[in-house]
């Protein structure tokens, strides 16, 4: 149990990675993918917090005298996922707007049924 | 001088200002790659001789390294920006004609600009978040740049692109993450002053992913299955671009990675042999092609396997040999699809046969086509000779019996790749033409590029030295990662 509780966000974050990775490989519909990719993100941007997380932090405000310096979370990989939420959110815009145009043109979202291009 | 961060400003802030002149005229925008790939090339070239007395290392807004963001232009980036600079500018000076037949332009000239940002800021950047950032920036663009036709085999191989592609630079975060937990920092001067070796499994699991994410840009070959989909649906301009330059910084990143942050010597082996696999495979998969589009696209990851050989060799001789294919492949490629797209413009097809007794219709295209193929296949004067002649002349000189023997094994390649461009060769010189195409050449302003290129093929082939300096120089900044981080930390 005591793992379990320091080590819940790495696993969680963990959990998120795989979860997306599998429905990246397993799933046939087009939209599903895009839904493991965006779950396959947020779980890399949860695991990115929780490498900088401490437990009962303070915000990095050192103009703030009553924060202990030892006790703030590490700002850097909140900036980090802050830029790769809006890194994903591009890629999950794009993708879905291809879905659409997929759609126009073959009239299904079946990846089984879309194998136009082949080695 | 001039600071070197305006190869990465000039280019983005002219992307997003295209807009606004769209507003004043619709016919100036698409002189504006123009302008912003001119500006890149004189200023890569004019600071080149002072790269090569000493790296310049720009810190933005004044953070010491290892805090803040800091590019490096060392030898190699200075290599890769002019390299990007050249072809985006001769690209986009053929793309003045060639896109213009093909509709809307401004979303065009906006994605071409940022692709290519992209690219020169993994080349010059210091910092490996920073890296993922602009590499993010490099495969977005060309994803939606795969798809500008927006045709049924576009769209298709833009999705498949993108789904593999943002796989990559998930597990590449997940890398970037891991080794900050490690180190806490992101300054790859500083990562790589903490790392001696990265034989334990708490570096060699980022390692891995790292370069398992980059790879699928760099189309090494288990991950490589976007590459001939996404060249061969893509205007062939942005074919040009993305074999000439989007792969070759993909195979950048991968070996700043591997040498320069993880000193990953042991693991080079394996990367020979994935290199080696890479080169065969993509030999034999051109060889059966129908497509012309295809075939180029396959030989492009032939290409990439020996120049992922020549490297892995890490030898001084090796790492310069392999720089060099770089060069070499670029121009030849980009000169190859080039010509590629106009042939297609005017038989209308894809397809090899369809090029029957075309260099009688077109003849000065169908000449550049075949001196571009001659550059790949490695025959001489070309630039192609000289920089194949040089990787088997660093595989052998390494002493070592079994490189004498993977040497076999690339020459086997080259024979290949001889057997499918003189297919094409013949089919363009030798076969009964087709009657109903009018005879007509390319428009000056298509030629002009290629001209060049062409022109660079033959004067860098019969003068390999021009390059040698530099060349050199890229090699021993791989090699010495001392060197690399005392020049960011001081």
């Amino acid at each position: 149990m005591e793992f379990l509780a320091d080590y819940i966000y790495y696993i969680g974050a963990f959990g998120l990675i795989i979860i997306g990775l599998l429905i990246v490989l397993v799933k046939h519909n087009l939209i599903k993918v895009i839904i493991g990719l965006s779950i396959l993100d947020t779980g890399i941007n949860l695991f990115l917090i929780s490498v900088g997380y401490l437990k009962n932090g303070t915000a990095p405000i050192f103009s703030r005298t009553d924060l202990e310096p030892g006790n703030m979370v590490d700002p850097v990989p909140q900036a980090l996922v802050l830029t790769a939420i809006v890194i994903g959110v591009a890629i999950l815009a794009l993708a879905l707007s291809l879905a659409v145009k997929l759609y126009k043109h073959y009239g299904t979202l079946d990846l089984r049924k879309i194998k136009e291009q082949r080695w | 001088m001039v600071n070197p961060i305006l190869l990465i400003a000039i280019p983005l802030a002219l992307a997003f200002a295209i807009p606004l002149f769209g507003l004043i005229s619709k016919k100036i925008i698409r002189y504006i790659p123009v302008a912003a790939f001119l500006f890149n090339l004189i200023i890569s070239i004019s600071l080149i001789p002072k790269v090569l007395q000493q790296s310049i290392v720009v810190k933005i807004s004044g953070f010491q390294p290892p805090f803040g963001i800091n590019l490096f232009v060392g030898p190699v980036g200075i290599l890769f920006s002019t390299l990007i600079a050249l072809t985006g500018f001769l690209v986009s000076i053929y793309a003045l004609d060639y896109i213009e037949k093909k509709g809307s332009t401004e979303k065009y000239h906006i994605l071409f600009l940022i692709l290519l940002t992209g690219a020169t800021g993994v080349a010059l950047t210091g910092d490996i978040f920073n890296l993922f950032v602009f590499f993010e920036i490099l495969c977005i663009s060309s994803y939606a740049l795969v798809a500008y036709l927006g045709n049924k085999a576009g769209i298709e191989s833009s999705i498949k692109y993108l789904i593999q592609g943002s796989i990559g630079s998930s597990l590449l975060l997940l890398g970037i993450g891991l080794i900050y937990g490690q180190f806490g920092t992101l300054n790859m001067a500083d990562i790589a002053n903490q790392i001696n070796s990265s034989s334990s499994p708490a570096l060699f699991v980022p390692m891995v992913l790292m370069v398992t994410g980059l790879g699928v840009e760099a189309a090494i070959f288990p991950l490589n299955a976007w590459l001939p989909d996404a060249h061969s649906s893509a205007p062939s301009s942005i074919s040009a671009i993305l074999s000439g330059i989007a792969i070759e910084v993909g195979l950048y990143a991968v070996i700043r990675i591997l040498l320069t942050l993880f000193n990953a010597a042991d693991f080079m082996m394996f990367v020979l042999f994935l290199g080696l696999l890479t080169l065969l495979i993509g030999e034999m998969s051109a060889f059966k092609q129908n497509n012309l589009k295809r075939m180029l696209a396959y030989s492009s990851i032939g290409q990439i396997g020996l120049i992922l050989f020549a490297i892995s060799l890490k030898t001084h001789f090796g790492i310069s040999a392999g720089l060099f294919q770089v060069v070499s492949h670029t121009l030849g490629k980009a000169l190859l699809f080039l010509a590629a797209g106009y042939m297609i413009y005017k038989t209308g097809s894809m397809q090899i046969s369809s090029l029957n007794g075309i260099g009688k219709k077109m003849p000065i295209t169908s000449l550049l086509f075949t001196i571009g193929s001659l550059s790949i296949i490695g025959l001489p004067p070309f630039v192609g000779f000289a920089s194949k002649l040089m990787v088997i002349r660093a595989s052998l000189a390494s002493g070592d019996m079994l490189f004498t023997i993977l040497v076999g094994i690339i020459l086997l390649g080259t024979v290949i790749e001889g057997t499918y461009f003189f297919r094409v060769v013949q089919s363009i010189y030798f076969k009964e033409s087709n009657e109903s195409v009018s005879r007509s050449e390319t428009p000056v302003v298509g030629l002009i590029p290629m001209f060049i290129f062409a022109l660079l093929i033959i004067f860098i082939g019969i003068y390999p030295d021009c390059i040698s300096k530099i060349l050199n120089a890229a090699s021993s900044e791989f090699l010495n990662r001392l060197d690399y981080v005392r020049s960011i930390l001081g």
